[in-house]
């Protein structure tokens, strides 16, 4: 009877302790507008995808490109120039890859090109080219940039926004109001 | 015999003389008993081996008036002359037991045979305990002559209630409490509260029961709110972004919600068990300092 006795006494004192837990609400996906607007990020974002992420000397690391819009509040566009460094000290570029987001409906990429300045700077020029319509509007995956780790160390790669530039299909710019980098962690 | 002792003998001689020879007092008992109790007449004569008793059951009848006599104690004062000169014996004993129901009433009257008169009276309404007809008369003719044994009152005291502090109670407030503790809504039964008993352990049992059920909700929404958290984190498409994000806030809100039931649950829990015990110990069964006897109105 004790021992049934001490185990409930136990099992509520457990039960009282355990539901103190309160987790953090803690919603940081890149990718997501909100959680970029709670940061105070604005949309349209150019981020990376994922934010950090931890690998080893012999991995390599994929990065991805998005651009993030807010619903219904952002104009449409056609065309980005993206400019992106990243730590040439600690990573080298191995492939950059078209996105699926700028693919036409025959999920071909017609104008997707990019220059590499063989130092740490990556220009990438994309333009949306559809038979059905001529802009895209929404978040979407402009391009995968894969690299190899040099050394041991942590760096980020990010987007140099003063060269960046997102167009309609009347050549009209929009405004970008922010970028998220990416951490890279070579262990 | 040598000198010494003959002048002992002489002196022993002399001082029963000075101090007056007291021989062993003798008695006529009368009794009269409405039912059989054969072993009266024995008792009397193995109890008082220094008296010598003389029966005769035969006369009782001029006894029975005596409380009808202007003077009781001088009532019969020639016939107990005379009863003591025919039998020879210094005291008549008259003894008279009636049964009523589970008591029964003994009247005793000691008369005196040189005076004729009443010299000593107990009348006792009791009720019956084992052997208590002769442990009574045993009682009445020892305080007569002088001679109470102690196991006599103690046999007579069985039937009394106990000094209220000698009483050692099975039942206690604090077995009340301690059993309330281990189960609440117990201490109150085993008090003979069965209301109050019932009240207890249903609420004890409803909150205990909301509790674990809030708890359950808290775990199952926690443990909802990590993995489409982890889901979140793990996409990058926009639609599956949004929708586990939204699954997480609303499951993130459950955990918060059922986790401030659960505590609450908890807590009324836990207070209302120690309360419960509090409340076994005030109502617990509580010894009763003055026992009175129920009055036969019969």
């Amino acid at each position: 009877m004790k021992l049934i006795h001490g185990l409930f006494i136990l099992s509520l004192a457990l039960l009282f302790v355990n539901s103190c837990t309160i987790y953090e609400k803690l919603f940081d996906n890149p990718v997501d507008f909100e959680a970029n607007e709670e940061r105070g990020i604005g949309a349209p974002t150019l981020v990376f995808y994922p934010k950090t992420q931890i690998l080893a000397e012999d991995d390599s690391a994929l990065v991805g490109s998005f651009i993030v819009f807010k619903e219904d509040s952002t104009k449409p566009f056609a065309g980005v120039h993206l400019q992106i460094e990243f730590p040439n000290a600690l990573l080298e570029l191995d492939t950059i890859k078209p996105g699926l987001f700028i693919t036409d409906t025959s999920n071909a990429t017609p104008l997707f090109t990019y220059t590499y300045d063989s130092i740490n700077t990556i220009d990438i020029y994309a333009y949306f080219l559809d038979t059905l319509k001529k802009d895209l509007d929404g978040t979407g995956h402009l391009a995968d940039l894969v690299f190899n780790p040099i050394e041991v160390g942590s760096d980020s790669v990010f987007y140099n926004l003063d060269e960046c530039e997102i167009i309609d299909h009347q050549d009209a710019q929009i405004d970008i109001n922010g970028e998220r980098g990416a951490e890279i962690v070579v262990q | 015999m040598s000198m010494n002792q003959r002048i002992l003998v002489h002196l022993i001689l002399t001082f029963e003389i000075i101090l007056g020879f007291n021989p062993e007092p003798t008695y006529l008992v009368l009794n009269h008993f409405d039912r059989d109790l054969p072993a009266a007449e024995q008792a009397l004569i193995d109890n008082f081996g220094n008296s010598t008793f003389e029966f005769d059951p035969s006369i009782h009848h001029m006894f029975e008036d005596i409380d009808n006599h202007e003077n009781p104690a001088a009532s019969h004062m020639v016939t107990i002359k005379e009863l003591g000169e025919k039998y020879q014996v210094n005291y008549i004993l008259f003894n008279r037991i009636e049964h009523i129901d589970d008591r029964f009433v003994l009247n005793g009257l000691l008369f005196n045979t040189r005076s004729g008169g009443l010299i000593h009276r107990r009348k006792i309404d009791l009720k019956q305990y084992l052997n208590g007809q002769i442990n009574e008369l045993n009682m009445w003719v020892g305080n007569t002559v002088g001679k109470v044994e102690k196991n006599w009152e103690k046999n007579r005291k069985s039937i009394l209630f106990s000094d209220p502090e000698e009483i050692n109670y099975e039942k206690t407030p604090r077995g009340a409490a301690i059993r309330s503790l281990a189960a609440p809504g117990w201490g109150q039964a085993y008090s003979g509260k069965k209301v109050s008993a019932g009240l207890w352990a249903s609420t004890e049992s409803s909150l205990s029961l909301a509790a674990i059920i809030s708890f359950l909700n808290y775990d199952k929404a926690a443990k909802s709110f990590l993995k489409n958290s982890k889901l979140y984190d793990e996409t990058n498409d926009e639609k599956e972004i949004s929708d586990y994000r939204t699954a997480a806030e609303n499951d993130w809100n459950d955990h918060k919600k059922y986790s401030q039931l659960a505590i609450i649950f908890t807590a009324a829990t836990g207070t209302g068990w120690i309360a419960n015990s509090i409340h076994a110990w005030i109502v617990g069964p509580k010894p009763y300092t003055n026992i009175y006897q129920q009055w036969n109105t019969k």
